[in-house]
């Protein structure tokens, strides 16, 4: 009786695997994206008009929650402002970097030989070197903005989905069903893109959230140390940047963007384990 | 056993020179679709004069793949020219800055171990239990939040509002306390999620049954049969997490001005200085090379299973 009752709660624990990071994570996700799409709706300040009376509000400020910067400036808006180049470039650095590693993990698994052999060990160079080293270096010399930031962490960022997506192809390739669509003479894209590419998805879908959390630390980081966005954008790296000069009159300055990028780098945390949880919780229920 | 030691030495440094090439490479063209190189060397404020003088000087007059060719002879003699801040040879520059970035990496390295083995043997020895399950959620929140801002957190608690701890600058001890532990922060929470993860596993082995059959108290359990196994995960993390403490002394260094070489590379991007920037690179690849042979090294000698396979 007690083994069958621990036995369904230990059931109903493993089919809620999960859930509650997906929740979480999925609504912190949703009010971001809110935020982003609707900031030119909502009645939110001009985040770049200065007003030199009401510099250095503190929070709870009335019509400044988030209170103001060293040039009157309301913080709520610049921090909503931010969204957009530090979600846009994590964003799209996600996106490239995940097609480029995909299709050569792809690659590498279905076709092998030499090509395994060149991904192999691009690979493991590329994993071995600091990250940010490179993108310091790189940035100095091609110049900063959004697109080399981008592009930065789309070339330093490759290679982890490479990796993984070429594990998980090659144990794939050695599934019967892949076997049978094979006999069936389906051609080799036929099989990456219909057999190959949907079963490895949910791992893909899970390292895009991780990786887009570690693309907006990356990116707000190079920003923070100068190398990232112009010095004039409202982005969440220079406000910290800003605040830290300015820490000992007014430590609000600095607190609201680190809590931006806190709580944006946790949502995306929050929904990969949440995904990850989740996915393998159908293997369990499924083998039990 | 030593021939397979030898042979995978080689292979990897075949791939440190090739890696150099590219690194080298991707920035020699960098330099030159970026703009004029012969300004870029010459640094900021140089005038036309000086600027010609360095195209002859770098033979930057000269067809592009003869340019190559030559970058490529200096590079093989590890020749990085000299630093344009300072004048002196850039790689020397590089290797004086070196053991400040040594000194903090392992101080936080050691703090890392400390912290994430202390909180990984509590966490993975209460599964399940509700304190276990908050100290874990609190892991996972510490996890997500980026190095630089803990520094800045750090600094905002301890120097701004505690007044206990100098805000940067290491010209006394008392100034290496902050940088280490912003660093460790960045390493403490994998060390503990590993160990808890690996502990949890353990726990579930027959020879642990088998220890409580025979008797053994829960703390021995722990202690001896489990825990040694549970370290080997926690020590391939540890090691191949060391050269990535490289790239978090970085921001952390340049954030509490530890004249390390994290600093400088933040230094020398801001003002251009490219031989320093290709020193750095070279040094930074060497060091990961050499760290990676170690922990392959100790983790052969570590793990009794892999020390057979050698045979």
């Amino acid at each position: 009786m007690i083994a069958a009752a621990t036995r369904l709660r230990r059931a109903h624990a493993r089919t809620n695997a999960g859930l509650w990071e997906l929740r979480i994570g999925g609504a912190l996700v949703a009010v971001l994206l809110g935020l982003l799409v609707l900031r030119g709706v909502l009645p939110i300040p001009d985040p770049l008009a200065a007003n030199l009376v009401d510099r250095f509000q503190p929070f709870g400020t009335p019509g400044h929650v988030f209170g103001t910067d060293q040039n009157g400036r309301d913080l709520a808006a610049r921090a909503v402002a931010g969204l957009r180049w530090s979600i846009g470039c994590a964003a799209l650095a996600t996106l490239f970097a995940a097609t480029i590693g995909t299709v050569l993990g792809l690659l590498a698994a279905m076709v092998g030989g030499w090509t395994q052999r060149i991904v192999d060990h691009g690979v493991a160079a590329m994993m071995a070197f600091p990250a940010i080293v490179a993108a310091v270096v790189i940035l100095a010399v091609a110049g900063s903005g959004f697109m080399p930031l981008v592009l930065t962490i789309t070339l330093l960022g490759w290679a982890v989905f490479a990796r993984v997506v070429q594990a998980e192809a090659t144990a794939l390739m050695a599934r019967p069903y892949v076997l049978a669509a094979q006999l069936a003479g389906a051609s080799r894209l036929a099989i990456a893109l219909g057999h190959v590419l949907p079963g490895i998805a949910p791992t893909l879908l899970v390292m895009v959230a991780f990786f887009f959390g570690d693309a907006l630390i990356t990116e707000s980081a190079l920003t923070f140390l100068g190398l990232g966005a112009p010095f004039d954008a409202p982005t969440w790296g220079n406000m910290l940047q800003e605040g830290r000069l300015r820490m000992l009159q007014a430590p609000w300055l600095m607190l609201v963007p680190a809590g931006c990028i806190i709580v944006t780098v946790l949502a995306a945390n929050l929904l990969g384990d949440g995904i990850a949880a989740w996915t393998r919780r159908d293997r369990h229920s499924f083998a039990a | 056993m030593l021939h397979r030691v030898l042979t995978s030495a080689l292979i990897r440094a075949a791939e440190l020179i090739a890696l150099l090439l590219v690194v080298g490479t991707v920035l020699f063209f960098l330099l030159r679709l970026a703009g004029d190189p012969a300004a870029v060397l010459a640094g900021q404020g140089a005038t036309p004069e000086q600027i010609i003088a360095i195209r002859q000087a770098y033979g930057l007059d000269g067809p592009l793949l003869a340019q190559y060719l030559t970058y490529l002879r200096q590079l093989a003699v590890l020749d990085f020219g000299t630093s344009l801040a300072s004048g002196e040879p850039a790689l020397g520059k590089v290797l004086h800055h070196l053991p400040v970035t040594l000194l903090l990496a392992s101080a936080a390295l050691a703090l890392s171990i400390l912290l994430g083995l202390g909180t990984g043997v509590f966490l993975g020895a209460r599964t399940g239990r509700n304190d276990g399950r908050i100290a874990s959620l609190l892991l996972f929140v510490v996890q997500g939040v980026p190095g630089y801002v803990v520094a800045l957190l750090l600094i905002n608690l301890f120097a701004v509002q505690l007044h206990w701890l100098p805000p940067f600058g290491v010209v006394n001890w008392r100034g290496w306390f902050l940088p280490t532990l912003a660093l460790a922060a960045f390493l403490a929470p994998k060390i503990a999620r590993v160990t808890a993860a690996n502990l949890q596993e353990a726990l579930r082995e027959d020879y642990v049954r088998l220890a409580y059959a025979t008797g053994a108290a829960p703390r021995t359990v722990l202690w001896r049969h489990a825990l040694p196994n549970a370290l080997l995960g926690a020590t391939a993390l540890a090691g191949t997490q060391l050269a990535f403490l490289l790239s978090g002394s970085v921001v952390t260094e340049s954030i509490f001005v530890v004249p390390g070489m994290g600093w400088l590379l933040i230094q020398s991007a801001r003002s251009l200085d490219f031989p320093v920037l290709q020193a750095l690179t070279a040094v930074v690849a060497t060091m990961v090379f050499l760290i990676n042979l170690g922990t392959d090294a100790l983790f052969r000698h570590l793990d009794p299973r892999l020390r057979k396979q050698q045979r």
